[in-house]
């Protein structure tokens, strides 16, 4: 029904597509798959016309066609639920269903028209809002759920589900697995994209699996294709071989110290939507990675240990034995939060180095005084980042300098701050490799200085160099803990994507 | 700007380097406020290239001495702006000020117990702006324009809608701080002075100052890095009314008499001073100085019109059109600024401060 062929694009120097092409039939369910950067959003965005490819062309029907955008799409019958949601907050619920102009009566939308088009629709999916709350208010499944109404109350041919269940709890991905299937049988052809390889089966007729721009396995039938040979395709190697094989790096330094007392222990940690009756333990010394996908619970923990986010029933002991009421607080108990988000939650960047390496240990925490000798201020800074080895001078502004070396100030603020406890998120977000093994160097040594070191990122292979071990979240739980040899790359990607069951099983 | 730094700043700007840094010494920025106060001085300049009257001694006194109450709330303000907030009730809280003042010495209390109370109340007052702005979690733009209407109301109905006279004139009270002179400056001149001067220490030296910097310039940083955002915006807010407290007392000292209708607009005035004086209302950074000198600039202005015999019914006009002006010049200046190409501070000794790029001020 859609047939997309030889499409090429380029961003800068990177292809994101080179040469893909897909067929969707009626009446198929057939998924998409591939890592981080294999080009699925891409592709998506040429369907949807929002981006134009160099090469390549897409056909509807036989015919070729070139959609102007997601309204142009939807009028030839192909509707597109992205992966962000575009659900307008303030809106009620008819009206975001509506989006592109309700249906009117006099010249004046009619509420009653509205309702009786939704009724259906809503009742399909399972969903049964109030239609006139307000969007914003409802809990975030009902939100992606409200997405996918919209996309069905244009009557596509197509639909295209880009990562629709990346926020769904377990029932509701079931309920919309369910209601794909169903829409399929009913003639649809839908192109389904998912991280989650388990449901993924679940669902498709048909897998296709993108690598680095390309087309690797096209449009297998899913009952011929196992989870395995899915993600050797996916990866572009075998997971077993990857594992033993491929030349790691060294392993991180044998078994940590664990002296008994300072540690951040989790018991039964309830955040509600966030995270389930967690435990977990991380000892002094000791680098504990939590992976997971997006929304899985692994970021929770952070906020958690960081005072962010407070649970709502278990409890969170810093090494100290205090558990953290606010984010203040926990600066006070001696946590430090490393973002990698450099410019909304790391740095002033308009201010000078110095201040902002001084902003946790004097401003929030009160050390030097209410007013001290700026000179001594300066010069602490300096000691601090000439340790780390910024380039850049103490009075520099801090927006002038590299990726590599804001993320170094980043560091530097919290180590003046002395901390006990490093809470790590994507520490080397966009860091060129030198600067990325320069600060896992220093992270290993304040964990060997006795500290106790979280880390999470979406960088898989900073995982599997830094931890000792690492936790995977799913649906707000701990689903497998990977440590020794079976820290790999490949291991983890299995275990976060497809679900420890799946693996086992 | 080529302006040479004015003899006023350097003492803050000195001890930058710290005592073991051997650098070179040319790399210090030309301050920000060397901007607007070389615009205030060409100002008056130019005024008095057509008007020498202008420039004698009683009248730039004068015209000083009129912006001192604006001007003290524009310093007040910078604290506000630079964190990302605004005061919108200093001008209710002058008028309040000044009434709760009057009646408190016409019934008898002892004039500078009734100081006290007014700078204590203002102040007061300021701080439940900001804690209504963080525990109702509003902006403090709306919170601090109902608070301006409260608080003229009050005024309004203590003073009955009527001025309170009938002050006892020959108080020192009055005397000191509304007639009396120092070296030849109206006292209220020297407040105001001193407290540029504290302020100016405050906002840049101390580290309430430096929170209030920090948390303008990147609030999620600030919540992140554990800083005290709320203790500091309702002391931040506190401080923009005890300055609209104390240049209600100044002015309740000048006038002897309490006009509840005092001060409409003042905010507005004060914070076009503080933008004018370098303050971005997108926080993180500002000048106490600047907003002194901005709201001398505008002053200049008023007075100017007078002289030049404009009618009395253009010169709201012709401050608004000053307003833009200004505002919109400081931008144009600093990028011109900015242009300069840096000198290499070793090619030989710089003939003045040469800004190489990292000026506080610069914007991303």
């Amino acid at each position: 029904m859609l047939v997309a062929s030889g499409l090429v694009k380029h961003y800068g120097g990177v292809t994101a597509l080179d040469g893909v092409g897909i067929a969707l039939d009626a009446g198929e369910v057939h998924a998409l798959v591939g890592e981080n950067g294999a080009g699925k959003s891409t592709l998506v965005k040429i369907i949807s016309g929002v981006v134009r490819p160099e090469a390549g062309t897409i056909a509807l029907d036989g015919e070729r066609v070139r959609f102007a955008g997601a309204r142009q799409a939807a009028a030839q019958g192909v509707a597109i639920v992205s992966q962000e949601l575009m659900i307008y907050d303030d809106l009620t619920v008819l009206e975001n269903l509506f989006p592109y102009g309700a249906p009117r009566r006099g010249g004046l939308v009619s509420t009653r028209e509205m309702r009786a088009l939704a009724a259906p629709v809503l009742a399909e999916l399972g969903l049964d809002p109030p239609p006139h709350a307000k969007a914003g208010d409802l809990p975030l499944a009902d939100r992606q759920l409200l997405e996918i109404c919209r996309a069905l109350l244009q009557r596509p041919r197509v639909l295209i589900l880009d990562e629709p269940t990346s926020a769904l709890p377990r029932a509701a991905a079931a309920r919309l697995a369910e209601v794909t299937r169903g829409l399929a049988e009913r003639g649809l052809a839908v192109l389904y994209i998912s991280h989650f390889l388990e449901e993924v089966m679940r669902v498709a007729t048909r897998v296709t699996v993108l690598r680095d721009g390309r087309v690797v396995l096209p449009g297998a039938p899913a009952a011929d294709v196992g989870l395995d040979s899915l993600v050797t395709a996916m990866l572009g190697r075998p997971a077993a071989r990857a594992a033993s094989g491929s030349a790691q790096p060294t392993p991180p330094a044998a078994a940590p110290p664990r002296p008994g007392g300072a540690a951040v222990t989790l018991t039964g940690v309830t955040v509600p939507g966030r995270l389930r009756e967690v435990s977990l333990e991380a000892a002094s010394g000791e680098i504990v990675g939590l992976a997971g996908l997006q929304g899985s619970g692994h970021l929770a923990v952070l906020d958690a240990v960081c005072g962010r986010a407070r649970p709502s029933a278990g409890a969170v002991r810093l090494p100290n034995g205090r558990s953290p009421r606010s984010a203040r607080h926990a600066v006070g108990q001696g946590v430090a939060s490393i973002t990698g988000d450099r410019k909304g939650r790391g740095l002033m960047l308009d201010k000078p180095l110095w201040e902002n390496v001084t902003a946790v240990s004097w401003l929030a925490q009160g050390r030097g005084g209410p007013m001290p000798r700026r000179a001594a201020l300066v010069e602490r800074s300096r000691g601090h980042l000439d340790r780390l080895r910024v380039r850049g001078d103490v009075r520099a502004r801090t927006g002038g300098l590299s990726g590599g070396n804001q993320q170094k100030v980043v560091l530097a603020k919290w180590l003046d701050a002395a901390p006990a406890v490093l809470a790590l998120d994507d520490p080397t977000r966009g860091v060129d490799v030198g600067a990325r093994g320069e600060l896992h160097d220093i992270v290993r040594e304040l964990a060997a200085g006795g500290r106790v070191v979280l880390i999470a990122s979406s960088d898989l292979a900073e995982l599997v160099e830094l931890c000792h071990r690492v936790l995977v979240f799913q649906h707000g739980r701990v689903v497998d803990v990977l440590d020794g040899d079976r820290l790999t790359e490949p291991e983890l990607s299995i275990a976060m994507n497809a679900g420890f069951a799946g693996t086992a099983g | 700007m080529s302006a040479p730094q004015p003899s006023a700043v350097p003492a803050a700007a000195n001890d930058n380097e710290g005592p073991a840094a051997p650098r070179p010494r040319a790399r210090r920025p030309v301050p920000d406020e060397a901007g607007v106060i070389g615009v205030l001085i060409l100002l008056v300049l130019g005024v008095g290239l057509f008007q020498p009257d202008f420039l004698s001694t009683g009248n730039l006194l004068t015209t000083t001495h009129n912006s001192v109450y604006v001007g003290l709330m524009a310093c007040g303000m910078v604290f506000a702006l630079a964190m990302r907030e605004v005061d919108l009730s200093v001008g209710g809280l002058y008028a309040m000020g000044i009434v709760v003042g009057a009646l408190l010495i016409r019934d008898g209390m002892n004039t500078w117990l009734a100081v006290l109370v007014v700078l204590a109340l203002s102040a007061l007052v300021g701080a439940l702006n900001g804690a209504v702005t963080t525990y109702l979690r509003l902006p403090s733009f709306i919170v601090t324009l109902a608070t301006s209407m409260l608080l003229r109301g009050v005024g309004l109905a203590l003073a009955e809608g009527k001025q309170i006279t009938d002050l006892p004139q020959d108080d020192a009270f009055f005397r000191v701080l509304g007639g009396g002179e120092t070296l030849g400056a109206p006292n209220a001149v020297w407040v105001f002075a001193a407290a540029v001067a504290a302020l100016t220490v405050l906002f840049t030296r101390t580290r309430f100052g430096a929170r209030v910097r920090a948390i303008g310039s990147n609030p999620e940083a600030a919540e992140f890095g554990g800083l005290p955002v709320t203790t500091t915006r309702i002391a931040a807010l506190a401080l923009s009314g005890l300055m609209a407290g104390l240049a209600a007392v100044l002015a309740l000292a000048f006038f002897i008499a309490g006009d509840p209708t005092i001060g409409q607009g003042y905010e507005l005035t004060a914070i076009a001073a503080a933008i004018i004086g370098g303050t971005p209302l997108k926080g993180g950074s500002g000048s106490v100085l600047g907003a002194a000198a901005g709201c001398l600039i505008l002053g200049v202005v008023t007075a100017a019109l007078v002289f030049f015999e404009v009618p009395i019914n253009w010169t709201t006009f012709a401050t608004g059109g000053v307003i833009l002006v200004a505002v919109g010049a400081a931008p144009l200046l600093r990028r011109v600024r900015d242009l300069r190409p840096a000198r290499d501070p070793r090619a030989g000794p710089a003939p003045r401060h040469v800004p190489d790029g990292r000026s506080p001020g610069r914007n991303p």
